[in-house]
């Protein structure tokens, strides 16, 4: 189903042709390693590209066009895979058979693409430094907004702290003070670097054959001089001293989030029992966690766990009154006992396998899921077909989940409260 | 089942309207693997008010949404969530103010779902400890939105624009309304809006229709019965309550809505019409194709959270729009502005036509999704309207319906401004 084309050295085109869809999808993204130096610029970087060029020099112009591509859109694409982080362009669009005779929505876009990355307007040697400056003001607000949702805000504070020794620990997208400092000549210095020596992965899913879209794209990656530097592997979790951390905040509800650490990792002949695992301890309405700590102990309405694969962290969190976090905190635990000694029933191990097999499945019916998958998962270092991964995970029995569940080490706690307590 | 075929969005929706008055629709997706059915009431957390065998009664706001958590309790202690799991299916639900959905996807074992669906919408089982129990999981919810700033800023503002319709009430209640929830008050609110008549269920998947049919009388019997009758007691003009409303948070930076009020669309051809004439309006106006989008986003007014459209509840219809901003007084002030200058030289021909084309084609894009289809093709059903008809629909608007409209709406006194400013 899924053909791979070599357009250059280190560009690597990926086509899932499906003709069911009523749109076309394609990413273009460049990866590197995630630092510290090159994070803010990353995230920047598709905002300032997605600015202007100089056949459509400002923000109007370009949804004019994208209106006249019967309403096309191109989004920023920033990514943390692991160690890397991407960054680039999504584009989706409507599927050519329902367009006006004569029109072709597919080549237009893919033209315009190449518009939007290699003919940006230059000041000095740079990008334009206004939209430079507007882009900075909105990521940093984009950045400081993470405190909005107080789910997610409390989960980046346990996975910095967690994290302070690993590349997982950097904010995905910068830090406040590094997207201030960028200025438009260095932001441009570094998207030409990445052109030149970071791997790209163009990703396809709609209904055009493989050659087409090759043939689309070649004109663009021609105009690019490469000497790709390959990518590091990525690396397992790079552990710190963990912590017990208490953050006051005027909120209603506290969040209770617990990081546990595994060395199983994605790479690892472990990695289904693990996912198996995360999913009937705490992913979805019929883990231990949502069933026990939600509708037996009515302790929460939100809770939930994530398993990180390609770093082995597990994650759980929960939205809780601030008085029940010592409760909270012990029947998490209590839980987590019962996979380890096995106390799993059949139900609870075929549903859980059941909800990944169905999931993986589904992929596969969504333009978005399908790019969302695919386009990471070559990157991410996981080694298994999706069919491998889907047997793999029928296979998992309730030992290996158990023993799954043994090797997972709480690492840290953090806990957000109110200010009246 | 009738067939209906929508050639120009590549689409065909099987219908009937069961002898119990349940209306079923299928949108066969032939290759698909995902299968998704809604089974949707015509009822909503504004629907507090109602007539049922002769008598009115006046329920606490929250019941709809109690009534959902609770639909998910079966006799014998059977665990819903459980047997949807067994079969490697999802189950959930939501409550809007005007619809409450009950679904589940899965790739194997659709019949055995659908019949679960069917089974547990229909099985009312409240007990007194159970209803207890749930008021302290709907608290701590009740809890994660007075933290959220989205919520909070748009609560708000149907608190500021409307005097007596009950949007001015959060969907999940608060902590006094839902303690005054019941058994009993949720076995009346079951009993008046979870009749088939009031009722639909649509699946969007490779199906087959007849099945579909099929199982949905089995499972409910051809009996037909009497909705409850909503009333609607409230009285909107169209101006606001309060044309402002400020509230400190938690937050990074002041975040806002903002919204004109509207005259509600009522059901039908020509409430669609006007819906999609607002939408247009909406993106004439602010949207990123304007030049009021421009203008604001480059002079850092907005940023790129910033959006808006035009939304209708029953009774109720607002063109509204919000994000972050530094001065949200000062946006306000400027999609009034835009608003008075539309209104005075119109929209160009040109424009107006790309609009449209884009409007068409991110509808169709939108198709993709099974959860947006089988969502859209309730909600206009309710409305009286089959969606996969909007085609032709945006091919007749007139660009002076969009002008007239702004001009109606884009109006200093139908406009309330709620603001999240950061605390001190």
């Amino acid at each position: 189903m899924m053909q791979t084309i070599h357009l250059l050295p280190g560009v690597t085109l990926r086509v899932f042709r499906d003709t069911r869809f009523k749109q076309g999808c394609l990413s273009f993204q460049l990866a590197g390693p995630m630092n510290k130096a090159e994070s803010a610029m990353n995230a920047l970087l598709p905002s300032v590209l997605l600015r202007g060029t100089n056949r459509c020099p400002d923000l109007r112009s370009i949804t004019e066009r994208l209106d006249t591509l019967y309403g096309a859109g191109v989004s920023p694409l920033v990514r943390r895979i692991g160690d890397y982080q991407t960054c680039g362009l999504y584009c989706s669009f409507m599927d050519d058979r329902f367009a006006l005779p004569g029109d072709r929505v597919m080549g237009d876009m893919l033209a315009f693409l190449e518009e939007l990355l290699l003919d940006s307007p230059l000041e000095d040697g740079g990008f334009r430094g206004f939209f430079v400056e507007s882009e900075k003001k909105n990521l940093i607000s984009a950045i400081e907004s993470e405190l909005n949702d107080k789910r997610i805000y409390a989960m980046n504070k346990l996975l910095k702290t967690m994290c302070s020794a690993d590349t997982f620990g950097l904010p995905r997208l910068g830090s406040v003070e590094d997207v201030a400092a960028i200025d438009p000549a260095a932001l441009r210095r570094h998207y030409e670097t990445m052109l030149r020596i970071r791997p790209i992965e163009v990703f396809y899913v709609g209904s055009g054959e493989a050659a087409q879209v090759a043939d689309l794209l070649t004109p663009m990656v021609s105009k690019l001089e490469r000497q790709v530097l390959p990518l590091p592997e990525q690396t397992d979790f790079h552990s710190c001293p963990g912590r017990d951390e208490v953050e006051i905040m005027e909120v209603t509800q506290g969040k209770l989030c617990m990081g546990f650490v595994t060395p199983i990792t994605n790479q690892k002949k472990e990695f289904p029992a693990m996912q198996v695992l995360n999913t009937l301890f705490g992913a979805g309405m019929t883990s231990k966690l949502f069933q026990n700590v939600r509708e037996k102990l009515s302790l929460c309405y939100s809770i939930g766990s994530a398993y990180y694969g390609s770093k082995g962290i597990l994650v759980v969190s929960a939205g809780i009154d601030f008085d029940k976090e010592e409760k909270t905190r012990r029947e998490i635990l209590r839980q987590l006992e019962d996979c380890q000694a096995g106390r799993i029933t059949r139900e609870e191990l075929e549903a859980a396998k059941q909800a990944i097999i169905s999931a993986l499945r589904a992929t596969h019916d969504s333009p978005r899921a399908i790019e969302g998958y695919y386009a990471t998962a070559a990157l991410s270092g996981i080694r298994l077909t999706m069919p491998e991964y889907m047997a793999a995970v029928k296979d998992v029995t309730v030992e290996q989940a158990a023993e799954a569940a043994r090797s997972l080490e709480l690492h840290t706690t953090y806990f957000l409260k109110g200010a009246s307590q | 089942m009738t067939k209906l075929e929508f050639p120009e969005v590549d689409e065909s929706l099987y219908r009937e309207v069961l002898e119990n008055g349940l209306t079923v629709c299928v949108v066969r997706r032939p290759g698909f693997t995902k299968k998704l059915a809604y089974f949707v009431t015509d009822y909503g957390s504004i629907h507090t008010d109602f007539l049922l065998d002769g008598q009115v009664y006046h329920a606490p706001a929250g019941v709809a949404h109690y009534l959902e958590h609770k639909m998910f309790d079966m006799p014998g202690g059977r665990d819903v969530s459980a047997e949807f799991a067994a079969w490697g299916a999802n189950t959930n639900a939501f409550t809007s103010y005007d619809m409450t959905a009950y679904y589940f996807s899965c790739t194997d074992h659709f019949p055995e779902c659908l019949r679960l669906l069917l089974e547990f919408v229909s099985t009312p089982c409240f007990t007194q400890e159970s209803v207890e129990k749930e008021r302290g999981i709907i608290d701590q919810e009740i809890g994660m939105n007075l933290d959220s700033p989205d919520s909070v800023v748009f609560d708000e503002l149907m608190k500021a624009m409307y005097s007596s319709h009950p949007i001015r009430v959060p969907i999940l209640g608060t902590g006094e309304t839902i303690r005054q929830i019941t058994p009993q008050v949720l076995n009346q609110c079951h009993r008046a809006f979870y009749t088939p008549q009031n009722m639909m269920l649509c699946v969007v998947g490779d199906v087959d229709p007849e099945e579909v049919a099929a199982i949905a009388r089995q499972m409910l019997g051809m009996e037909k019965r009497e909705a409850g009758r909503k009333l609607r007691p409230w009285q909107e003009d169209m101006g606001c309550l309060r044309q402002e409303t400020s509230r400190a948070m938690e937050v990074a930076m002041p975040m806002f809505q903002m919204a004109f009020k509207c005259e509600p669309v009522g059901r039908g051809d020509e409430a669609i019409r006007q819906e999609m004439v607002a939408d247009l309006a909406a993106e004439a106006l602010f949207g990123e194709s304007s030049e009021l989008y421009l203008k604001l986003y480059e002079e850092g007014l907005i940023d790129s959270s910033f959006g808006g459209g035009f939304e209708t509840i029953d009774g109720c219809a607002m063109l509204m729009c919000g994000g972050d901003s530094e001065d949200p007084r000062a946006v306000r002030e400027a999609v009034l502005a835009q608003g008075a200058r539309l209104a005075e030289e119109g929209l160009s021909e040109r424009r107006f036509q790309r609009m449209k084309r884009s409007a068409l084609g991110r509808r169709i894009r939108d198709l993709d999704s099974f959860d947006g289809t089988c969502f859209r093709v309730c909600a206009y059903h309710f409305s009286g309207f089959d969606y996969f008809r909007f085609p032709e629909v945006y091919r007749n608007i007139q660009k002076e319906e969009v002008q007239s409209f702004l001009r109606r709406v884009v109006q200093a006194e139908r406009c309330a401004l709620s603001i999240v400013r950061p605390l001190e």
